[in-house]
């Protein structure tokens, strides 16, 4: 465990410098942080919980909404909403889930599409309080300490805050008791039940932690924008890729959903300059390749080898 | 001796069929209750029963005293119930220790106390030395015995074992009920569905047949397996 911590701060410090080294590629990182958290944040739920949303782009649209709505039309400071999106994405969590856990496996992930849906109808309906479907423009925000928060300097060290304080979120429940109650309910809920463990409460507490950190990189998505549309922001595709960039790391691992972001945008990006309209197709390729040859994406599949190797060996010797 | 298990009139439907029909018992505690009968008897329906993982229509259950019919199966773990399932069902990702871990989180909610007392169920039930195999790789021997860590590591005052002995070899089988009488001797209080006639009558301090769902006959292993009630319900009329 003590490594996963250097790798930590390795990767903070070298994020830290990052706009110094390649200033010109401030946007991508931002991106790629923004990605890095989401999964990481999902993963939470979809990965240690092993109950798998296609509904995250709710969280990201309610934590983007709350920021712009609140600056825009109630000049609200954007780090009071989304204090107030923390409160209101776990409410939202918990009333979902308490909603929709007693459906299993497949049926879960096709409700949370539906419900995911149902939050885009509002967000475009609703034009009083969202702005409809044109939008909303973020036009000015307060500065504080001087910070200009429109800047891609400051954006971007507000997504490496995000994407770190979410990995080290799942760093420490990796290791305490309640990770541990992620993974049992994921492996077995009769037998997590035998060890004590309500499995209802267990997967509502991950909801709604998932819920509210994906809510809080959907803010600072917004100031990053600083224009917001229900058809992108509410939109499944954004959930599909939340939860494929989480996939293709590799599901509850520390750093999967990380290396997932890094492909993913990563290459989404290469492949935009060099293969222009082909990069769909690549990208889809890219997924069948990884989940056909490492069904337990990048980082989860040489793990679970190594363990395995590692104890073989001991075995025999 | 005080009663540490007690139900009266447990029955069980499912639809039509009644799987459990007015079924009481009461284990005192420290002892070993040993309940067999043929297939479809409805021992493993009442075992459910027992331990909250199915809602019995009729009757009420009692443990220590408390009444606990309507407690969900976790919260009965908490009150002090552990459990093994037929088919054995290891948290096959985790490690051997990361497995007891979740079970002795239980009562240790600190991760170093945890893991000693994790630790010390396995060095128990002697699979101390795998303790970071993935609990995928083990075979049926060891899986029985880790089902077993389980259990134990939620510090259960009864213990309810469905069908351990089945399928082992001679050795294990001997190892198996060395290790469970053991147990009673720790003032532990156990039920055990059982096919192994061996085990059943080196272990029950008092048996329950079943057949049909309903209870033909109780009483102390070797009068009961000479029961001809008992003989008929297993090998049919002749």
């Amino acid at each position: 465990m003590k490594k996963h911590y250097i790798i930590f701060a390795g990767l903070v410090l070298m994020g830290i410098f990052y706009p110094q080294m390649f200033p010109g590629y401030l946007s991508v990182a931002i991106t790629l942080l923004l990605y890095a958290g989401w999964a990481t944040a999902w993963d939470i739920l979809g990965g240690w919980a092993g109950q798998v949303s296609l509904g995250h782009a709710s969280f990201v649209g309610l934590g983007a909404y709350f920021v712009a709505v609140g600056t825009s039309h109630y000049e609200i400071a954007p780090w009071w909403t989304v204090l107030m999106v923390l409160f209101a994405a776990s409410l939202v969590a918990y009333l979902w889930g308490r909603l929709t856990f007693k459906l299993k496996g497949p049926y879960f992930t096709l409700s949370t599409i539906a419900i995911a849906e149902i939050f885009r109808l509002i967000a475009i309906n609703e034009g009083w309080l969202t702005g409809g479907a044109t939008g909303v423009f973020i036009m000015t925000l307060p500065e504080p300490f001087g910070l200009d928060l429109f800047s891609r300097q400051v954006n971007y060290y507000l997504a490496l805050a995000f994407a770190a304080i979410t990995v080290l979120v799942v760093m420490l429940i990796s290791r305490s008791k309640f990770g541990y109650q992620l993974r049992a309910v994921r492996e077995d809920e009769d037998s997590a039940m035998a060890s004590g463990i309500n499995p209802t409460t267990v997967k509502l507490k991950a909801f709604m932690l998932s819920g509210a950190l994906t809510a809080l990189g959907g803010g600072i998505y917004a100031i990053f924008l600083s224009f917001i549309e229900p058809h992108i922001i509410f939109y499944l595709l954004l959930s599909v890729q939340i939860a494929l960039t989480a996939i293709i790391g590799g599901r509850g691992t520390i750093w999967g959903p990380c290396i997932g972001a890094l492909l993913v945008v990563g290459s989404g990006e290469i492949f935009r300059t060099t293969f222009a309209e082909a990069n769909m197709l690549i990208y889809g390729l890219l997924i069948m390749v990884v989940v056909i040859f490492m069904p337990r994406g990048i980082v989860g599949e040489p793990a679970r080898y190594l363990i395995r190797r590692v104890y073989a060996k001991r075995a025999q010797s | 001796m005080p009663s540490a298990l007690r139900a009266d009139g447990i029955t069980v439907k499912f639809g039509g069929v009644v799987a459990v029909n007015d079924v009481s018992l009461d284990v005192e505690q420290g002892k070993i209750l040993g309940l067999i009968g043929p297939n479809g008897a409805g021992k493993t329906t009442l075992f459910n029963a027992l331990t909250g993982f199915v809602t019995p229509q009729a009757g009420r259950i009692y443990l220590h005293g408390k009444e606990i019919t309507r407690l969900p199966p976790y919260m009965r773990t908490r009150v002090g119930i552990g459990r093994t399932f037929q088919t054995e069902r290891p948290f096959e990702e985790l490690t051997l220790l990361e497995n007891v871990l979740v079970a002795a989180f239980l009562k240790e909610p600190k991760r170093k106390k945890a893991e000693r007392l994790a630790m010390d169920v396995l060095e128990k039930v002697g699979l101390a030395d795998r303790y970071d195999q993935p609990a995928l790789d083990l075979n049926l021997a060891r899986r029985r015995r880790l089902e077993l860590a389980k259990a134990l590591a939620v510090q259960p005052s009864v213990l309810f074992l469905d069908e351990m002995m089945a399928g082992l070899n001679p050795p294990a089988l001997k190892g198996m009920i060395g290790f469970v009488r053991q147990l009673t001797d720790q003032n532990l209080t156990i039920v055990m569905v059982e096919h192994i006639m061996e085990a059943i009558i080196a272990l029950s301090d008092h048996v329950i047949v079943m057949a049909n769902g309903s209870v033909i006959t109780e009483g102390l292993p070797g009068d009961v397996i000479e029961d001809p009630r008992v003989i008929t319900a297993y090998l049919g009329e002749d």
